[in-house]
C-alpha cells in the first residue's frame, strides 16, 4: 500500500470478490501471498504446512469476505492475521482460536487512524520495518517474537525467559512503544534514506 | 490476573493483548473492560497494529508455483459468498420476507436436538409428538452436542416454520414445527439451491403427525445458497410448485 490510489484500488478488489469475481482473489492472492507466506513458514518452520495454511486463509477470505472491515485494518492485515492465527492453532493446538477475538479486538479499539502505524506500513519497505524491529533491545525483541510468532502467552515468555511476570508484560509494553517511536523517526526520514526496499 | 482489571493493569497489558499474548480468559477480561470503560487507553489503542508492521517486517516468500493454481481450484468449487452490496442472487421463484433470526438460545438447542435426534433414529419422517421419549432423549443429548458448533438457518414458510442445520461430512437436518398434513397423494420434497438457483433433491417426507419433525437432508449445506421445500405428486428432480419452506443459507446462522 503505498498511495490512496491503492487504497481505491484493495475497496475495487474486496468489492469484486463479494461480487463473486475469483480473478480478484487472484489478484489478491497475488499481491499478500509473499507476506502471509513468510508468516506462516516463521511460525511453523514447514514449507508445506506454511504454504496448505496460506491456501486455507485465502480460501477463508474467499468464503468470508462479507467479515472484512477496511475500517479495522487493510486487507493485507486482514489475511495476515488469518493465516497468523491458524498457524499459531496448528502450532498449539490446544489453544482456542483468536480470529474472531482479534476482529472484535479492533472494533473496540478503533477510533480512527493510527498514523505512525498506518504511515510506516505504507511508506516503509520491509528492509526499514526490519531495521525498526531490529533496533529494539534484545529482551524486549525476543518478547515480542515469542509473543507473535511464537503464539506464546506472556505468562509462558515470563517461564520461558525466566524473568517475572511483569518484567514480560512490561517487555512487551516498552517494545511496542520504542518500535512506534523508531518508525516515526523512520517516517520523518527523507526518501533517499529509505534505499533498499524490497516490498 | 483477575477479571476485574483496573485501567493500570488494562494499560500494563497493551503488549501482550496487541500481540494476542494473552489467554482467552484474559483477553475476554480486558475485552469486558475495553466495553464499558470511558477511558481512551491510548497506549492499547496505539499498540494494536503492532502485529501488521512485524509481519510486514519479514522478507516475503514467494509461494511455489502451483499453491495459486491449488488455491484458484478450490475456489472454482465454492460459491461467492452474498452480500447485501453484490448482485443480489435470484431464486427461480420469489423469497418471502421472513428471514429474521430468533434468539440463538433457543435455535441451537433446537437446532441441534434435531441433528442429534435425526442421527440417532436414523430413518425418515420421525414425529417427536407421538413419541415423547425420542424427543425428551434428543433434548437430553443436546446437552452434550451443544457446543459442536453446528450451523443452523430459519426456514420458514406457509407449511411450517423452522430450522435446517448444517452437520458437514454427515449432511444436515430440517426440523419443523406444526407442519401441515399433505392430501394421501403428496408429498414433501426438500431442495438446497446453488447461488446460480440450480435445485438438488435432497430428500423427501409424507408424515406430519407430530407437533415437531425432524427430517435428514441428504447432502450437508457447504455451497448451496437456499434451502426450500415444496409438495409434489412424487420425488421429482426440479420442483414443479412454489416452495412452501425457504430458508436463506447465505444470511447469518442462528
Amino acid at each position: 500500500m503505498t498511495d490512496s490510489a491503492t487504497l481505491d484500488d484493495e475497496a475495487l478488489l474486496v468489492q469484486q470478490i463479494r461480487s463473486g469475481d475469483r480473478n480478484a482473489l487472484g489478484e489478491v492472492y497475488d499481491r499478500h501471498a509473499p507476506v502471509a507466506l513468510a508468516v506462516a513458514l516463521r511460525i511453523v518452520a514447514d514449507r508445506g504446512q506454511a504454504e496448505d495454511l496460506v491456501h486455507d486463509a485465502f480460501v477463508t477470505a474467499w468464503q468470508k469476505i462479507d467479515r472484512f472491515d477496511p475500517a479495522r485494518g487493510s486487507l493485507r492485515s486482514w489475511i495476515v492475521a488469518i493465516v497468523r492465527n491458524r498457524a499459531i492453532d496448528r502450532l498449539r493446538a490446544n489453544r482456542p482460536s483468536m480470529e474472531i477475538g482479534e476482529a472484535d479486538d479492533r472494533s473496540l479499539l478503533q477510533t480512527g487512524p493510527n498514523p505512525t502505524w498506518d504511515d510506516a506500513l505504507a511508506r516503509l519497505g520491509g528492509a526499514q520495518l526490519r531495521a525498526a524491529v531490529a533496533e529494539l533491545p534484545t529482551e524486549q525483541r525476543d518478547a515480542v517474537e515469542l509473543a507473535y510468532f511464537g503464539g506464546h502467552t506472556y505468562r509462558e515468555i515470563a517461564t520461558l525467559t525466566g524473568v517475572p511476570l511483569g518484567t514480560a508484560t512490561s517487555r512487551l509494553r516498552l517494545a511496542l512503544a520504542r518500535l512506534r517511536e523508531e518508525l516515526r523517526q523512520s517516517d520523518a526520514a527523507p526518501a533517499s534514506a529509505r534505499a533498499g526496499d524490497d516490498r | 490476573m483477575s477479571d476485574e482489571m483496573t485501567h493500570e493493569s488494562i494499560d500494563e497489558l497493551a503488549g501482550a493483548f496487541a500481540l494476542g499474548a494473552m489467554s482467552a480468559d484474559e483477553a475476554a477480561a480486558v475485552r469486558a473492560h475495553l466495553a464499558t470503560c470511558d477511558q481512551p487507553h491510548a497506549e492499547l489503542r496505539e499498540a494494536f497494529p503492532a502485529g501488521d508492521v512485524l509481519a510486514a517486517s519479514l522478507e516475503p516468500v514467494t509461494p511455489s508455483p502451483d499453491l495459486r493454481d491449488r488455491l484458484m481450484g478450490s475456489i472454482e468449487r465454492i460459491p461467492p459468498v452474498a452480500h447485501p452490496s453484490a448482485e443480489p442472487v435470484k431464486p427461480p421463484w420469489p423469497r418471502p420476507g421472513w428471514f429474521d433470526w430468533i434468539s440463538p438460545r433457543v435455535a441451537r438447542p433446537l437446532a441441534v436436538a434435531a441433528v442429534v435426534a435425526a442421527i440417532a433414529v436414523g430413518a425418515w419422517n420421525v414425529s417427536l409428538r407421538s413419541d415423547l421419549d425420542h424427543r425428551d432423549a434428543a433434548l437430553r443429548a443436546v446437552a452434550a452436542a451443544i457446543g459442536n458448533g453446528q450451523t443452523a438457518f430459519r426456514v420458514d414458510g406457509t407449511a411450517g416454520r423452522g430450522y435446517v442445520v448444517d452437520t458437514p461430512g454427515v449432511g444436515a437436518a430440517l426440523v419443523v414445527a406444526d407442519l401441515k398434513a399433505l392430501p394421501a397423494d403428496k408429498l414433501y420434497e426438500l431442495w438446497l439451491l446453488d447461488a446460480a438457483g440450480t435445485p438438488v433433491a435432497v430428500g423427501t417426507f409424507t408424515d406430519t403427525s407430530g407437533a415437531v419433525a425432524v427430517l435428514p437432508v441428504e447432502k450437508d449445506l457447504s455451497g448451496y445458497a437456499t434451502f426450500a421445500v415444496t409438495v409434489e405428486a412424487k420425488r421429482v428432480d426440479a420442483p414443479t410448485t412454489t416452495p412452501v419452506m425457504v430458508g436463506d443459507l447465505t444470511g447469518k446462522s442462528s
